[in-house]
């Protein structure tokens, strides 16, 4: 790895493995995430990077190995899976906002029922995040009167409301028309500037190149090479990945 | 012409105060299908919740299985054969009343096919709403109870309201217990007077005039939903 970092990792992957039935999509990956980071993981589809992801919250149940969050094993079944997903926020590529609320409401239901927080605190944090991601003038609205580019700000300012200290993204930008990408990416990249702690699936090489603090290539099943994300794309080593952006860049 | 359909109306609804027997029975209706419905609705919501939570988390294995015979057996046979099994077997010693049988009976018939309309609606749910849900750190039951089980009500609305209209004219079998409900009065105004047509039609007529009623206060409120969504 090419910095040296002196506290803990926030997360821990140890030999994690994940079957589908006879299918093997993830073999044995470990890796480190530490505070800060913003991780990209990009590869060809069906290479396991969503599946990756998933498991780092347990929306996917790895078959084998560890992750330790926060010093926690969030593998072990005994683990209040919930307690830690409160900490984790994720972003997913279908937005999956609720349609049967107000924007604000989606916004300040989980900070209220889970973390005990009065409706005016959690709705002035709502708020504040609206204004920043430009969105203010639609908390009334509902979610299927918004484009797709606003859903998805939304869907990140619902996962930051919550506080977390990592936001998992799973190709936040795949469903959206090629016009309203930039909107969603400028902010995580605001988010990123704030040194939050990232780990994004994604096929935007642009976004990777410049924003990641490290990208990483992942193909069946593997993670066959990650580096800082000027000498990753300016001289990639491994053979798969030096074909992977041929075709993609 | 005229004079005949005047006589007919004294006969059939005046003399005796025989249009007694249509209140009467109307009321009886009235009560078990309001009642029916509602252990229908906490009846079918429990088998649903437990059917869904064992096809989604595995858990839960016994009472599905007690789930699973429950619909098989109700929709299984007819409805007039459970209302005489509950009334000449379950309760042949004691009988708490031909209505409250009745509207047990019936109760636990709508269940059935409640309990299937709310478990379509909850699979009709996308996957990813119940994923958001729980990455945000709710548990299964919270992330059914504030995401899942709200959209799936405002899908179900329309079949559930065709669930209840169907268990208003089912409960015209209930005269096969003894109970005298709307359809029976009618029949027993036609059995005094032998004639048909006249308390015949009128019953038919309130059963008409109940589920046009009710068709509307379901659009109704189906609209008022669908506004809350735009």
């Amino acid at each position: 790895m090419s910095i040296n970092h002196k506290e803990k990792p926030l997360i821990q992957v140890r030999n994690l493995g994940k079957k589908f039935g006879d299918l093997e999509v993830l073999k044995d990956i470990s890796v480190d995430i530490y505070k800060g980071d913003v991780v990209c993981v990009i590869g060809p589809s069906g290479s396991g990077k969503s599946t990756f992801l998933r498991c780092l919250n347990r929306l996917e149940d790895p078959t084998s190995g560890h992750i330790l969050f926060e010093d926690v094993d969030i593998v072990d079944k005994k683990t209040d899976i919930d307690k830690h997903r409160q900490k984790m926020g994720m972003v997913f590529q279908q937005f999956n906002l609720f349609p049967h609320m107000t924007i604000l409401k989606n916004l300040t239901l989980a900070p209220m029922k889970l973390q005990g927080r009065s409706q005016a605190d959690a709705e002035k944090q709502a708020m504040e995040l609206l204004k920043k991601v430009g969105l203010a003038d639609r908390a009334q609205a509902y979610p299927n009167q918004l484009s797709g580019g606003q859903k998805q700000r939304i869907a990140i300012v619902r996962a930051l409301c919550m506080n977390p200290d990592v936001m998992l993204f799973d190709e936040p930008t795949s469903a959206l028309d090629p016009e309203m990408v930039g909107e969603v990416l400028n902010v995580m990249r605001e988010l990123a500037e704030e040194k939050m702690t990232m780990v994004v699936v994604t096929h935007e090489m642009g976004f990777a190149r410049e924003v990641a603090t490290r990208v990483m290539f992942m193909d069946g099943g593997y993670f066959l090479e990650e580096n800082e994300p000027k000498e990753f794309f300016a001289n990639p080593k491994n053979e798969r990945l030096k074909s992977f952006l041929s075709k993609v860049l | 012409m005229w004079e005949k359909l005047c006589n007919d109306f004294y006969i059939n609804f005046i003399k005796d105060d025989r249009w007694m027997y249509i209140t009467d029975g109307l009321q009886n209706t009235l009560k078990i299908t309001f009642f029916a419905v509602l252990i229908g609705i906490a009846l079918g919501f429990l088998v649903a919740m437990v059917r869904s939570t064992y096809e989604n988390t595995g858990k839960l294995k016994i009472l599905n299985g007690i789930c699973t015979i429950y619909l098989t057996v109700i929709r299984g046979t007819p409805v007039v054969v459970q209302l005489m099994i509950m009334y000449f077997i379950i309760f042949s010693t004691v009988d708490p009343g031909q209505v409250t049988t009745a509207i047990l009976a019936f109760g636990i018939n709508s269940g059935a096919y409640v309990a299937e309309i709310f478990r379509s609606g909850i699979n009709s749910i996308e996957r990813g709403q119940f994923e958001a849900g729980r990455s945000l750190g709710f548990n299964y039951a919270q992330t059914m109870w504030y995401i899942i089980m709200p959209q799936a009500f405002r899908n179900v609305i329309p079949t559930l309201a065709n669930e209840f209209i169907v268990l208003l004219k089912e409960t015209s079998v209930a005269g096969y217990i003894g109970l005298q409900d709307l359809t029976k009065g009618g029949d027993i105004i036609r059995s005094r007077t032998y004639s048909a047509f006249m308390p015949l039609i009128a019953v038919a007529l309130i059963y008409l005039v109940m589920v046009m009623v009710f068709s509307y206060l379901v659009k109704l409120m189906e609209r008022r939903l669908k506004r809350s969504e735009h």
